[in-house]
């Protein structure tokens, strides 16, 4: 019979095993690099990169702090934690970055990379074979959610990053003993801290099983002092957070209670009847795990589950690292939580009405996800190429009907907002005129970034004096004022529409998210063209 | 000698049942005679994929075309596909192609719909007697091998589409014999044979495609040997193994051929044509541009082959199969999910069979849980996953034979098996055409009255005294009642389990 027989030295084999135990990080870096880049340039090209309202709000502050008329870093405001703006600013000043997104979605990008290597490193470190780290690596990759969330200037791949790397330094902690996993995970909890209150969660439940570990090994008196230490790097960022505020707006938990805090936002949407999540822990679990299902594509989160359960009835494995590991759920733990309470608001479709927001939350188990995956797949080694078939079919069916929850939220949920006719009236009439324009940031962000204009251009809260003069007497100082007519909500309209100065101004056009007024021609000439306050303190 | 006559005795019975529960209507209709309700809603062909197949059938004997005309047509709607003035089936024509010998030898005995049914039933038997054979073959006692094809046949919803005529039961057979041969050949036209039953299924329907391909895999592993002898790795490929891929093409240039009889290419399928949900008087669609979601198994909405197969179905998904009342095994079927006891064990014993069997099964569960309509349409449990209990049978001849001392499990499958036996009986002797539950509210408000949707429907129903049993309604119903027949039935079922099982307690150890 027909045959053909191809024969090798078993020692080529065991060679290359050993080239690629050698350089799978370098050859993992660079294909995820790859792929990071491909798919940045994909959603930049097809206009997704900029979909979400908050990416260009996040661009904008970072933007401030390098230019405008105020520019500086008390322009990083309050409304978010400053990690992600401070670390655009060595890029936002060059206006490619800024518009294209690239300064937000660069570091997306860099964490998408860290994050696969983390959980390839976690894997090894629990004992799974190169196989099972790849397969893990895989699963997180292997996600349009994930894929197009590392390609714009949102905060969850760098929370995921750091969260990754904190838990996976508390993991080794737990396995070593050594105190400079415990350095290393508080700075990385620290810096999770700086991105989103996650990390806060994160922060608090790290320092209990650190406590509950020492105090098993050692006692009270130690576990105390460790806590200390621990906490002393790992809630800097926190006590940074209090006192910029503090210094800033003179109150320590403006971020909390201020006008523009997530909290303002949930009693708002308390009173329109629609965070219908709070003090429902039943709807809270079911609104975040379909969350979580659908940015997993849900047989993953499934296999996952059994992974964990195969983990922690594993009698091989110390309690403290079965413990140490239920710090992977903390993302999840804090989103129930924080719907229950009604700190978060996250809309799914079909559930808690028409529309998406926030579904993007649900993104947050994928490291855990997949690094349970990849302790499957070495557990059941008998049935690793079914569940590895099995992925690579839900995979397949996902990028082939383009299946990415946070796209759909991106595109058509609450989370977009589409301000191009609006933005594209100041770019085709403003871009060649001199004038300022009032506009509320908090309110209309977006169309500052989507005009395509300086931020120099623009008059907002942030801008100190300027601000003051112009909604005290917009006509010595706004050629144009953006607002919702007749919305209290809007804070150009709650100063400007109360002065007799608005006389002067003539509706000059109507869109949906805002109005734009101009100055009346024969005033133009009364009005501050140039930045005339010099610097601010 | 003795266990010979035992496994007539067990065949007859099987046949028996089949015969007595399976659907129809005496009689050779023509056309127009098809389309009254004693023959549709109220007959046996109850169900637009059974009536679409059936229709198919009909046409290639009777008007020797793939054309229907225009009383065919309407007794196809709302599954009927119209391709330049012709009506034409929307179903892949396997099961029409399979089912005609029982056509024709049906018509003979003034029968046609009847034989056309049995040829499905005779699937049924079949797929007993597989699960019997491999269950053996993989280690399990004989008695637990029957048990596992009666629990099969009999305590899933497998028994209702043994009586009517759906693609699953042809489906079954195809996935666990080319399994069987997979595992066992050694020569390679036995390959040969697997990958013509693997274009079959393709026929039979495409999604079979998909659950085939774990098959197909191991057949193309089995052309491969790897050893190491001497510090050396060898690895030999069989190069002649390749053409036993062509055993799959017989099927294929059979489907090319009548596609391009019906639609006029050959790579046009029939789950993407214009779909006709409704003729006007004159014969024309109502509306021609009208392509809508087919509640074929096999049609996306989008009209892309992967368009109707998404993540987000998932949960839905897997909850219709396995949990919900109008369709899920925890109602239906709960004795199958034993079978997973038998998982461990038959790992041990045969890796490849266990490796193959569990990648079958998830690969069904996974497809139909991503599938937008896992309700099936209208039908009795979930239909699609009959390949699924198929596999779970064999697990549980396993689980049958290491447990069989374990009174507790014994216990749980008697309860669970004779609760399993008495709904699918229920669904076999009355109706698949119950609605899924979100359906209920506008179908309350069309009726006026309280719908049911699980298989209280089917109780209602023999409540009423009556049957769609071809049998019963021929022989029996002016002897007894409904009723009595749906017991006579069940007992017997269960009294004939009951001996087996009573053989497999007092089995020795091996």
């Amino acid at each position: 019979m027909l045959e053909i027989t191809l024969s090798v030295k078993n020692k080529y084999i065991d060679k290359s095993k050993e080239f690629l135990d050698k350089y799978i990080l370098l050859i993992l870096i660079g294909a995820l690099t790859a792929i990071s880049i491909v798919y940045f340039v994909t959603y930049l090209n097809n206009g997704l990169g900029l979909a979400y309202n908050d990416a260009r709000s996040h661009l904008d502050i970072g933007r401030r702090v390098v230019e405008g008329l105020k520019p500086g870093l008390a322009q990083l405001g309050s409304v978010w934690l400053p990690l992600p703006h401070l670390l655009m600013v060595p890029t936002i000043w060059n206006d490619y970055f800024w518009h294209s997104g690239l300064s937000g979605a660069l570091q997306s990008m860099i964490s998408f990379v860290a994050t696969a290597i983390i959980i390839h490193f976690f894997l090894k470190e629990m004992g799974v074979s190169i196989f099972g780290r790849l397969v893990g690596v895989m699963v997180f990759v292997a996600n349009l959610n994930i894929l197009y969330l590392q390609s714009i200037a949102m905060t969850e791949l760098l929370l995921i990053a750091t969260m990754t790397a904190g838990v996976y330094e508390l993991y080794l902690w737990h396995k070593n003993g050594q105190i400079l996993n415990i350095i290393k995970s508080s700075f990385w909890i620290m810096m999770a801290s700086l991105i989103r209150y996650e990390g806060w969660f994160l922060m608090l439940y790290a320092g209990v099983l650190i406590i509950i570990e020492v105090f098993k090994r050692k006692g009270f008196k130690s576990a105390e002092g460790t806590a200390v230490f621990y906490a002393t790097l790992a809630a800097f960022g926190v006590f940074l957070w209090f006192l910029w505020n503090l210094l800033i707006f003179k109150d320590p938990l403006y971020f909390i209670l201020g006008p523009f805090s997530a909290k303002a936002q949930q009693d708002q949407l308390e009173a329109a009847g629609v965070l219908i999540t709070k003090s429902n822990l039943l709807l809270s679990i079911k609104i975040y795990l379909y969350a979580l299902f659908y940015n997993s594509y849900t047989i993953p989160a499934i296999l996952a589950l059994f992974g964990a359960i195969l983990y922690w009835t594993d009698k091989k494995i110390k309690p403290g690292l079965k413990i140490a590991i239920t710090a992977l759920f903390a993302p999840l733990m804090f989103n129930i939580l924080a719907l229950y309470l009604g700190h978060s608001v996250l809309f799914i479709q079909g559930i808690s009405g028409t529309s998406w927001f926030n579904v993007r939350y649900g993104i947050m188990m994928m490291p855990s996800i997949s690094i349970f995956i990849g302790y499957l797949v070495s557990r059941i080694k008998d049935f690793r190429w079914v569940i590895v078939g099995i992925l690579l079919f839900i995979t397949y069916f996902a990028f082939s009907n383009y299946d990415a929850v946070t796209i759909d939220d991106a595109r058509v949920g609450s989370s977009q907002k589409n301000v191009s006719e609006v933005s594209g009236y100041l770019a085709q009439n403003s871009a060649n005129e001199k004038g300022f324009i009032l506009v509320s940031a908090a309110s209309h962000d977006a169309i500052i970034f989507s005009s395509g204009l300086p931020m120099k251009r623009f008059i907002h809260e942030g801008t100190g004096a300027y601000w003051e003069s112009a909604t005290t007497s917009p006509d010595s100082w706004a050629r144009w004022i953006i607002m919702r007519t007749n919305d209290d909500n809007d804070l150009v309209w709650r100063s400007v529409s109360r002065v007799p100065a608005f006389d002067n101004y003539i509706l000059v056009a109507s869109y949906p998210f805002a109005d734009i007024y101009e100055i009346k021609q024969e005033l133009i000439g009364q009005l501050h063209t140039e930045p005339v306050l010099g610097k601010q303190k | 000698m003795k266990k010979i006559l035992g496994t007539a005795f067990l065949i007859a019975f099987v046949i028996a049942i089949l015969v007595m529960s399976v659907k129809g209507n005496k009689g050779y209709p023509n056309s127009s005679e098809l389309v009254s309700l004693s023959w549709t809603d109220d007959g046996p062909l109850e169900l637009s994929p059974e009536r679409g197949r059936f229709a198919l059938t009909y046409s290639l004997v009777e008007n020797n075309s793939v054309f229907f005309d225009i009383d065919l047509a309407r007794f196809a709607t709302p599954d009927l596909g119209y391709y330049k003035g012709n009506y034409v089936s929307l179903f892949a024509p396997g099961v029409s192609i399979i089912t005609l010998p029982g056509y024709y030898l049906g018509s003979y005995f003034n029968l046609s719909q009847v034989g056309v049914y049995l040829s499905i039933a005779l699937f049924g038997l079949l797929n007993v007697i597989i699960i019997r054979t491999l269950s053996a073959r993989l280690g399990a006692s004989s008695n637990a091998g029957w048990l596992a094809g009666f629990t099969f046949l009999f305590a899933t919803p497998a028994f209702v589409y043994s009586g009517s005529l759906f693609q699953h039961q042809i489906s079954t057979f195809l996935i666990l014999l080319s399994s069987f041969i997979v595992l066992y050949s050694k020569k390679l036209w036995q390959l040969l044979f697997v990958w013509f039953l693997i274009g079959i299924a393709f026929v039979v329907d495409y999604p079979n495609l998909i659950m085939m391909f774990p098959v197909s895999l191991f057949a193309v592993i089995k052309l491969i040997d790897v050893w190491s002898k001497d510090s050396k790795t060898y690895v030999k490929f069989k190069v002649l193994g390749i053409t036993t891929l062509f055993g799959a093409l017989i099927p294929l240039l059979f489907l090319l051929w009548f596609n391009n009889e019906s639609y006029g290419n050959p790579l046009t399928l029939s789950g993407v044509v214009t779909r006709v949900q409704e003729i006007t008087p004159q014969g024309e669609p109502v509306d021609r541009n009208v392509i809508v979601t087919s509640v074929d198994d096999t049609t996306p909405a989008n009209k892309s082959a992967t368009g109707f197969f998404r993540t987000r179905n998932t949960l839905n998904g897997l909850y219709i199969h396995f949990f919900s009342p109008d369709r899920g095994i925890l109602f239906y079927t709960p004795v199958i999910l034993l079978g997973i006891l038998g998982v461990p064990s038959l790992t041990k014993r045969n890796k490849n069979a266990s490796i193959l069997l569990i990648s079958i099964l998830t690969l069904n569960i996974t497809l139909y849980s991503l599938w937008g309509d896992p309700w099936g349409g209208w039908a009795f449990g979930s239909r699609y996953l009959v390949p699924s209990y198929a596999v779970l049978s064999i697990f549980l001849a396993i689980a049958l034979s290491n447990f069989r001392k374990n009174l507790i499990f014994i216990i749980l499958f008697i309860v669970l098996y004779i609760y399993s036996v008495g709904v699918n009986t229920l669904g076999v002797l009355t109706s698949s055409r119950n609605p899924p539950f979100v359906e209920i509210a506008n179908l309350e408000l069309l009726s006026g009255k309280k719908e049911k949707y699980s298989y209280d429907r089917n109780l209602e129903f023999l409540e009423a005294n009556k049957t769609k049993s071809f049998f019963y309604n021929t022989y029996l119903n002016r002897l007894i009642s409904a009723q009595e027949y749906y017991l006579y039935i069940y007992l017997s079922i269960v009294i004939v389990t009951g001996t087996l099982l009573t053989g497999l307690l007092l089995e020795k150890n091996k």
